[in-house]
């Protein structure tokens, strides 16, 4: 069995262990497009105290940010079909990627809301009395004056959130799932070298991670020079 | 043009308008004076429904509807007739000068981007920023910034535009070239309500001035009538009050 720890095996598993970035990132996307489009509406719910959305928003986003992400991964595994079934709706045969998807989804929606709700209250009434007084209806004064400053708010946070939500994917591989941790687990569970495997993804993690914090810093300067 | 009739509003327990009536005629420049507090603001806020008045309603062009059961089509409809001119400006900040003239344009009354662009150039042009197109609003003075929103208000064609102490918010040597424009815009022809303290403006270029006072119409007139013979005594302590002020200010200026 030789070694214990082999740092020559470092080299040789990361194309493995790197092919499977793309799912990681596939997570990542998902995970940060769907939790915006329902972190919106989720902010949008509570800022114009809906009736039942509001209360819905807030027990559901304070179950998020009470729960582990994995029991909440879990709770869409087993209990997303059971309630679709109820509804007439079959998905006991989608991807586990899927659920993986919905999960992380709707995790990040519950802090994204969060972030989107203080960034859209940040901006002035004035602007939106302004947008009003040129004739903007309320849908459009919200898509083009808003949510675009709100957004401009937001952006620190939301980059923040970008770089904990590829982080947190490191629980998918508990349904299976071949992403980066996935596939270190598995050269693991084949070879009896663990360690290795993870040193590497932990290198991919550090540069991922680098390089989302460079990119939307670099970004931010961008915008703030204006 | 656009006339109001028997406007009420109240916040909480403050009564602050108390049945106000005003016309004004297609082309005609009418000022609204009054101490701070006395509804001014108000006022215009409700002819635009950025308050909701209690009561009252109000005609612009061929649109009639009561303030209170105004549905948000008709709501839009007004908006779409007037434009205003705020204190504090209020461009919009994620947008350039000449967006934020051409916005109203092109997204409300959907008219194409090429064509507002043009116009958007044309009124930047008349109020002297033909070098600032592309700039942001933090990058402008509070003049130029109010010129800018002159230009966004004057682009949209509207039967009126409201004016809320547009100059009041600047410095006093920025307060010409603001004043200068509205007299340019004056003399357009535009029908214009404005709130201000500018008594030049309110001397050279009103058809007619109107005294407001704790939420009511105390007299009106024109200009000359006002400023050397008030009729009420309340008008008359406060034009002392301001007059007294602006020679101050202008002493204090004139070094
Ligand atoms: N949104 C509001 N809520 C409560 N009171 C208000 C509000 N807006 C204005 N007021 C009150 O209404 C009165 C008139 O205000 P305003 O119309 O701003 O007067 P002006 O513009 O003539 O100075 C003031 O007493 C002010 O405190
Ligand atoms: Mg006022």
């Amino acid at each position: 069995m030789g070694k214990l720890f082999d740092p020559a095996l470092i080299i040789e598993y990361a194309p493995l262990i790197l092919s499977r970035l793309p799912v990681t990132l596939l997570i990542v996307f998902w995970a940060i497009v769907g939790g915006s489009v329902l972190g919106t509406l989720l902010a949008l719910a509570r800022i114009h105290k809906v009736p039942f959305l509001n209360g819905a928003a807030v027990f559901f986003i304070s179950f998020v940010r009470g729960t582990p992400i994995l029991i909440q991964m879990f709770i869409v595994y087993y209990g997303l079909p059971l309630l679709l079934m109820y509804f007439g709706i079959n998905i006991t045969r989608w991807a586990k990627l899927n659920f993986v998807l919905v999960s992380y989804a709707l995790n990040n929606a519950a802090f994204l809301a969060e972030i989107i709700r203080s960034a859209i209250l940040s901006v002035p009434a004035s602007q939106s009395e302004a947008a009003w007084s040129v004739g903007l209806s309320a849908s459009q004064t919200f898509r083009r004056i808003i949510l675009p400053q709100a957004f401009r708010t937001a952006f620190p946070a939301f980059g923040a959130r970008v770089i904990n939500a590829m982080q947190d994917t490191a629980l998918a591989f508990t349904l299976g799932i071949l992403d980066i941790l996935g596939q270190a687990q598995a050269i693991g569970i084949r070879t009896y070298h663990t360690l290795e495997g993870y040193v590497v993804t932990a290198i991919i993690f550090i540069v991922a991670s680098l390089l989302m914090e460079h990119t939307f810093a670099f970004i931010e300067r961008r915008r703030l020079a204006r | 043009m656009i006339s109001v009739k028997n406007v009420h509003k109240t916040f909480g327990k403050n009564e602050v308008l108390k049945g106000v009536d005003i016309d004004v005629k297609r082309g005609e420049v009418v000022v609204i004076l009054g101490p701070s507090g006395s509804g001014k603001t108000t006022l215009l806020r409700c002819i635009n429904f950025l308050e909701k008045a209690d009561e009252g309603e109000l005609n612009i062009g061929d649109i009639s509807v009561h303030f209170r059961h105004a549905t948000r089509q008709e709501i839009l409809r007004v908006r779409r007739r007037t434009a205003m001119v705020f204190q504090s400006y209020n461009l919009f900040n994620n947008k350039n000068a000449i967006e934020n003239v051409m916005e109203g344009l092109v997204t409300a009354r959907k008219i194409p981007k090429g064509e507002a662009y043009e116009t958007a150039k044309k009124e930047l042009d008349k109020v002297g920023l033909s070098d600032k197109y592309n700039a942001w609003p933090s990058q402008l003075s509070g003049g130029q910034q109010q010129r800018v929103a002159i230009a966004r208000a004057v682009a949209l064609n509207p039967d009126v535009i409201l004016f809320d102490e547009p100059t009041s918010a600047l410095d006093p040597e920025l307060v010409g070239e603001v004043l200068s424009v509205m007299k340019s815009v004056a003399r357009e022809g535009i029908t214009m309500l404005v709130v201000t303290h500018e008594m030049s403006f309110a001397r050279d270029i009103a058809d007619r001035v109107i005294f407001m006072d704790e939420g009511a119409i105390v007299e009106e007139g024109l200009p000359r009538d006002i400023f050397t013979r008030p009729k009420e005594r309340r008008t008359k302590q406060f034009l002392d009050r301001i007059l007294l002020k602006d020679e101050y200010v202008k002493d204090d200026y004139a070094i």
